[in-house]
């Protein structure tokens, strides 16, 4: 048994997780039991009750078109808590279709707008857009690396995206584009940061690639449960898995 | 017959023969190309000639036009079918139009049994008009090529909307196959081998794709699962259900990872081919057999008579070491091979080599939605990795809790890599460019007759 444990709340786990997203949770549990953490999974899906106060993490992946849209009539029901456990400072992994939904819209490829929750303050185009001035009607498909201009990390993975995000005002990216395409294709930059939401079109996933995201993520979700253990320090002793 | 139309054929088959009878290379994609460009009407004069039968779907495409085959040849057909990786419509092009095609001796039209990727089903049905297509099912495979799994099914509609006459004989185990707005006939196969008084109703495990109900969008539940989202399936808020099936699986007997025993129809089966999977291949080939008059006797005879087209699963031995080859190349497959790893009595290693090749799916994200963590359930006693990306599957199989493994960089230590392994019983799992590398390597060693 160990002596710590957190609460992971997979959002739609079986209709969003289309790239491998789950890894993220697998590799969020893979460093966890090594500082004697117990990570405890459970899926809230399609008319269940999100409350985020019983939740440490929360990953919300990514899945296919139909998916996406009997996913986005749901989620307008958890809106409300999916804003409080923001607010909260609640720790969040959003990739890609997940990410979308929690701006203002999505529109998918054959031109069916979406709309997001209005959560954060991103939205989505399609690879069609007028206002796209490069790679119009690609997907943005191949390996991508970033530089988290707040912490100097590099972080690396694979985007196959069609729908071209720009962030809001008070949204800033989780990394600038050193090679790839990124949001959009045009302003270089990769995903969102917005408190401890961490969006991210990377598949890979991102936490099994990049370590010390995993890693930065987990500790500021024990240090909310736990204030009093020096999270980041038991986690700079153990092997971090970054390629 | 059109002299445009002979002589497409002369050069195509003048071209093949050069091709393989002179320089001994294989496929039948030039031949095709010179064939198309000398008469673009090709296929729809020469379809007169035959029957056709379309085989497609993401898993399970090769075996199971390969058991059709021997089973309508069981029957009394002459059969014309394209060589496993000549699935696009050059490839095939090539064979019909180099095929040498005798009378069936049973007095029926010969027919001609043709895989056919996903994205080239249309392709081919707009010059030619098929007796029936045969889908055997639709996963997640290679998204950064075609896209997502109802994107696929769309293609094969396309086809299928061109062929109204044909029958769609299809998985009725698989939900995505009553979705469709085409007006054919449509005929069923699944398994229907546990008893009422054994069902257990569940969902589908939240690494599965496909189980919304196409009619009330809610969540599938199921009586039993065979693997993945197959299964007999029904929506609880509606009267959304597994179709009727013509044909079913009655009973399964014995899973080991060298041969199944199982009956269909109640009529008892073997193949020598581990994997539940393999026998929904069985299922198919037997279901379309019937379809065409075959009966359930000289299916069984062409099952047990032909054990060596189980070819995929290859098994070779390294001195003293019993290696078995699978390939691997998406979640589901990829489990299913796991699924008969638990059947393997014997202690065993395990050595996967993940490319990222074109061919193998650019985008490694899908290891991650495989369950590797279930080995853990078999007598595996070491792992190894390797092939292009053998960072990738080290941190998988690190994450599913095998910390030590022997890492190979470079598929040409792959000899040594088997010998280094501690038991004698091996499984190499590879995706497709890593087998093809993975071959090369035990050819020249000696280790596969001809080479590769
Ligand atoms: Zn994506």
């Amino acid at each position: 048994m160990a002596n710590f444990e957190i609460s992971v709340a997979h959002l739609y786990g079986n209709l969003m997780n289309t790239y491998g997203d789950y890894g993220n949770i697998i590799a969020l549990t893979y460093y966890a039991k090594q500082i004697d953490v117990a990570v405890n999974y459970h899926l809230v899906s399609l008319g269940d009750n999100f409350d985020g106060d019983n939740f440490d993490f929360a990953l919300f992946g990514g899945g296919q078109d139909y998916e996406e849209t009997i996913v986005a009539k749901d989620l307008k029901i958890k809106a409300d808590q999916v804003r409080h456990y923001i607010e909260n400072d609640g720790p969040l992994l959003a990739v890609c279709g997940g990410f979308q939904l929690l701006g203002h819209y999505m529109v998918m490829a054959d031109g069916t707008k979406v709309d997001g929750i209005g959560v954060m303050d991103h939205y989505t185009t399609n690879m069609y857009d007028d206002k796209l001035t490069v790679l119009n009607g690609k997907r943005l498909t191949g390996n991508v690396v970033i530089k988290n201009n707040d912490t100097g990390e590099t972080y690396h993975g694979f985007e196959n995206h069609q729908g071209r995000t720009f962030l809001g005002e008070n949204e800033r990216a989780l990394g600038t584009v050193i090679s790839g395409n990124g949001n959009n294709g045009m302003d270089h930059t990769e995903g969102v940061i917005y408190r401890n939401v961490y969006g991210s079109y990377f598949h890979g996933p991102i936490f099994t690639r990049n370590g010390n995201l995993a890693k930065r993520v987990l500790a500021t979700a024990l240090s909310r449960k736990y204030p009093e253990v020096d999270w980041t320090e038991k986690l700079d002793q153990i092997e971090t898995e970054t390629f | 017959m059109t002299l445009k139309s002979t002589l497409a054929r002369v050069t195509a088959k003048s071209s093949y023969w050069l091709l393989h009878d002179v320089l001994h290379r294989g496929g039948t994609s030039l031949p095709g190309k010179l064939a198309v460009s000398i008469d673009p009407n090709i296929l729809t004069t020469i379809q007169q000639n035959f029957d056709l039968i379309i085989v497609t779907g993401t898993n399970g495409k090769t075996l199971t036009t390969a058991l059709i085959t021997r089973v309508l040849q069981a029957g009394g057909y002459t059969v014309i079918t394209n060589p496993s990786g000549s699935n696009m419509v050059q490839g095939i092009t090539g064979t019909l139009v180099t095929a040498k095609v005798k009378p069936s001796p049973n007095g029926q039209k010969p027919i001609a049994v043709l895989e056919v990727d996903e994205a080239n089903v249309e392709k081919i049905t707009a010059a030619m008009k098929p007796k029936m297509f045969v889908l055997t099912n639709i996963f997640r495979d290679q998204l950064d090529r075609y896209g997502e799994i109802y994107t696929t099914y769309d293609k094969i509609i396309a086809g299928i909307k061109h062929a109204p006459e044909a029958v769609v004989l299809a998985n009725g185990d698989s939900p995505i196959f009553t979705r469709g707005d085409f007006t054919n006939e449509r005929k069923y196969f699944g398994f229907n081998h546990v008893q009422p008084a054994d069902y257990k109703p569940a969902v589908a495990p939240i690494n599965t794709d496909g189980i919304l109900s196409p009619t009330d969008h809610s969540v599938l539940k199921y009586d039993f699962i065979t693997y993945a989202n197959l299964g007999k399936y029904f929506s609880t808020s509606d009267n959304f259900a597994r179709p009727k099936l013509n044909y079913q699986v009655t009973s399964i007997n014995d899973l080991t990872p060298k041969y199944s025993t199982f009956s269909i129809d109640n009529t008892p089966l073997r193949i020598e081919i581990g994997g539940l999977y393999n026998i929904y291949n069985a299922l198919t080939a037997f279901a379309v057999g019937r379809e065409f008059n075959v009966d359930s006797e000289k299916i069984k005879t062409a099952f047990e008579s032909n054990a060596q087209i189980f070819g995929r699963q290859e098994a070779l031995h390294v001195d003293g070491k019993d290696v078995t080859i699978v390939l691997i190349k998406n979640p589901v497959g990829t489990n299913s091979v796991i699924d008969m790893m638990v059947t393997e009595e014997n202690d065993f290693s395990l050595l996967a080599l993940l490319n990222a090749n074109y061919a193998d799916g650019i985008d490694t994200s899908w290891i991650w939605d495989a369950e590797f963590e279930k080995l853990h359930d078999t007598h595996i006693k070491a792992v190894a990795t390797g092939g292009e990306r053998y960072k990738d599957l080290r941190v998988r199989l690190k994450m599913a809790g095998f910390p030590d493994q022997a890492v190979y960089e470079d598929l040409t230590q792959i000899v040594t890599a088997i010998k280094a392994l501690p038991t004698e019983k091996v499984y190499i799992a590879a995706t497709y460019t890593a087998m093809l590398q993975l071959r090369e390597q035990l050819g020249a060693a000696g280790y596969i007759k001809g080479g590769f």
